[in-house]
C-alpha cells in the first residue's frame, strides 16, 4: 500500500467523524491544538481507525502517544508492514 | 415576603415557527403541524394512517452549532439547543452572566432521545456496541437536554431535569420558579424538548391513545374535547423560558413578559397511564393557593387536553368542578399536536403572546363538544380579551399533574 493510499484512508476517518475539511488535513497538524479534537473524539478516532483497518487498536499504546497527523500516518505505515494481510483486506473493501 | 418571579424571554423550536410570535401567528392563522408520515410505515405496519407533527430544522442553523457541542445531541437536545440560542439572542444575556454561577438550566424530555436509543438498540442487535460513538450515551441519558444546553452556553449553576413525560417542561418551569424563590439562582433557563418517532407513536397506539382514524385528514385528527376525538397527534419541538427574579430582571434592564404567580405538581398515586379529575382539581387548587388567588380571578385556562377520550374527559370534569362554565378554555394541540415533554413550556410561550396580543386562541377541530366535556366554556373562535391571569395545565403518564399560574406583568 502506498503512503498516499494510507493517508487517504486515515484522512477519510477524520472527515467522516469530525466534519473536517480535507484541505485542512496536512501532516504537521496537531490533533488536539489544530484539529480541535478532545478525549471523547479520540475514542471515536480509534473506533473509526479500527473499523477502517480491521485491526484492534484500543490497547495500542503507540496510538495514545500520537500528537500530529504525521504521527498517525507513520504508525499505520508500520502497522501495515506488521500485518501484511491488511493490504488484501483493504483491497476488498468497497 | 417572597421574591417575584418573572419570564423575560423565550426560545422556541416548533413545527409552526421558530419564535413565540411566529408560533402564535401560525396558530391564529389556523395552520396545522400535522403531517402524514408514510415513511414510517415499515415500523408501524398496522396503523390505518400515520400522522405526526414533526419539525423541519433549518440546516444552516443546525450547522452553526459547533460540532463539539452538537456531537452529544440527539434530536430533542438539538431542538432545545436551537431554542436556547434564540433565547440568549432575545434576552441579551452575556457570557459573563451565563457563566457567573447564578444562572441555571432546568430542562427535560420524556426519554432523552428515542431516536438515539433506537440507534443503540440496533448496535446491540448487530453486535457492534464496540463501534458506537463515545457520545452515544450522552445523547440517550434522561438529562441530555439540560446538560447539552448548559454545556453549549457555558451555564454553570444548577442543572436539573424533572423528567415526567408530558409534564416534564412545565415541571422544569415550576422547579425553576421554586429554586428562584429559595434564592438559589437569579435566572434559570427552563423548559424542555421532545421528539416524535415511530417508537413513541407506537407506544401511544398500543394504549389506544394515538389518533389514526382513517376518515379524518391529518389536520383533522387532533380534536381536543370533540365528540369524535380518537387520540392524539404526536408532535415534537422545544421551548426554553428565561425565568428570573424580578429584582434581577430590573437590575439588568430586562422587560418581564409575565409573572409566575403559582405552581403545583402532584400525582394520583392510583393509576400510571392516566390522571383523574379529582387529582387534577387538587393540583389546580394547590396552584391557586400558591398564587394566593381564587378561581374567580382566572381569566383563561390553557388545557393539557391532548384529544384522547379519557384525558380530555377527566380534565374537563376537573375544570367544571373548579371553574364551571365561566372561564374560557382551550387546548393548542388541535393544531400543534402534542409536543410531549416540550408541551408545557412551548404552550406557555404562546400564552405570553396571548397576554401581549390580547387574543385567546381557540380549540381547533371542535365541531361538536363531547357531552362529557360540556359545562365548561370551550373556545371555538379566537377571542379578543385582556387576560390578566392564565392557568396552564400539564398531565402526564405516571398519573402526574402540573399547573402553572401566570399573571400579565404589572410593575405594581
Amino acid at each position: 500500500m502506498t503512503r498516499e493510499t494510507l493517508i487517504s484512508l486515515i484522512n477519510q476517518v477524520f472527515v467522516d467523524k469530525f466534519e473536517l475539511d480535507p484541505a485542512d488535513l496536512t501532516p504537521e497538524k496537531r490533533i488536539f491544538e489544530d484539529l480541535e479534537l478532545d478525549s471523547l473524539d479520540v475514542v471515536d478516532l480509534i473506533t473509526g481507525l479500527q473499523h477502517t483497518f480491521g485491526i484492534p487498536l484500543r490497547d495500542n499504546k503507540e496510538l495514545l502517544q500520537i500528537r500530529t497527523l504525521a504521527n498517525i500516518y507513520d504508525l499505520f505505515e508500520k502497522l501495515v508492514q506488521e500485518h501484511p494481510e491488511l493490504e488484501e483486506k483493504l483491497a476488498k473493501k468497497p | 415576603m417572597k421574591p417575584r418571579v418573572v419570564i423575560t424571554g423565550t426560545g422556541v423550536t416548533s413545527a409552526l415557527g421558530f419564535t413565540r410570535q411566529e408560533l402564535f401567528q401560525s396558530l391564529l392563522d389556523g395552520r396545522s403541524a400535522a403531517k402524514s408520515r408514510p415513511d414510517w410505515r415499515e415500523m408501524m405496519p398496522n396503523a390505518p394512517q400515520i400522522v405526526a407533527a414533526t419539525v423541519e430544522l433549518p440546516e444552516a442553523e443546525v450547522k452553526a452549532i459547533k460540532r463539539h457541542y452538537r456531537r452529544s445531541m440527539g434530536p430533542a437536545a438539538l431542538f432545545a439547543a436551537l431554542a436556547a440560542k434564540r433565547l440568549v439572542a432575545e434576552t441579551g444575556l452575556t457570557q459573563e452572566e451565563l457563566s457567573g454561577g447564578r444562572v441555571g438550566c432546568i430542562a427535560s424530555s420524556t426519554l432523552g432521545s428515542p431516536t438515539e436509543t433506537y440507534t443503540a438498540a440496533l448496535a446491540v442487535l448487530n453486535n457492534s456496541l464496540f463501534e458506537q460513538s463515545a457520545c452515544q450515551f450522552f445523547k440517550i441519558v434522561s438529562h441530555s437536554t439540560a446538560f447539552n444546553v448548559a454545556n453549549m452556553l457555558g451555564i454553570n449553576g444548577i442543572q436539573l431535569s424533572p423528567c415526567s413525560a408530558c409534564a416534564s417542561s412545565l415541571q422544569s418551569v415550576g422547579l425553576a420558579y421554586e429554586q428562584l424563590l429559595l434564592g438559589r439562582q437569579d435566572l434559570i433557563l427552563a423548559g424542555g424538548s421532545d421528539e416524535a418517532t415511530p417508537i413513541v407513536l407506537e407506544s401511544f397506539r398500543l394504549l389506544r391513545a394515538l389518533g389514526e382514524e382513517p376518515s379524518f385528514s391529518p389536520e383533522q385528527i387532533s380534536r381536543p374535547f370533540d365528540a369524535k376525538r380518537c387520540g392524539l397527534v404526536c408532535g415534537e419541538g422545544a421551548a426554553l423560558l428565561a425565568v428570573e427574579t424580578l429584582d434581577h430582571a430590573q437590575a439588568r434592564g430586562a422587560m418581564p413578559l409575565a409573572e409566575i404567580l403559582g405552581y403545583a405538581t402532584i400525582c394520583t398515586g392510583a393509576q400510571i397511564s392516566q390522571s383523574d379529575s379529582a387529582s387534577i382539581v387538587r393540583c389546580m387548587q394547590l396552584a391557586l393557593d400558591d398564587a394566593g388567588i381564587s378561581p374567580a380571578e382566572v381569566d383563561y385556562i390553557s388545557a393539557h387536553a391532548t384529544s384522547t377520550v379519557a384525558g380530555d374527559r377527566e380534565e374537563a370534569a376537573a375544570i367544571r368542578t373548579l371553574f364551571g362554565d365561566r372561564v374560557p378554555v382551550s387546548s393548542l394541540k388541535g393544531q400543534l399536536g402534542h409536543t410531549l415533554g416540550a408541551s408545557g413550556a412551548l404552550e406557555t410561550a404562546v400564552l405570553l403572546e396571548m397576554f401581549s396580543k390580547g387574543i385567546l386562541l381557540p380549540n381547533t377541530n371542535l365541531a361538536s363538544p363531547a357531552e362529557e366535556c360540556t359545562g365548561i366554556r370551550l373556545l371555538r373562535e379566537p377571542l379578543q380579551a385582556s387576560p390578566r391571569i392564565i392557568l396552564k395545565n400539564c398531565i402526564a403518564f405516571g398519573g402526574v399533574n402540573a399547573t402553572l399560574i401566570l399573571r400579565k406583568f404589572d410593575s405594581n
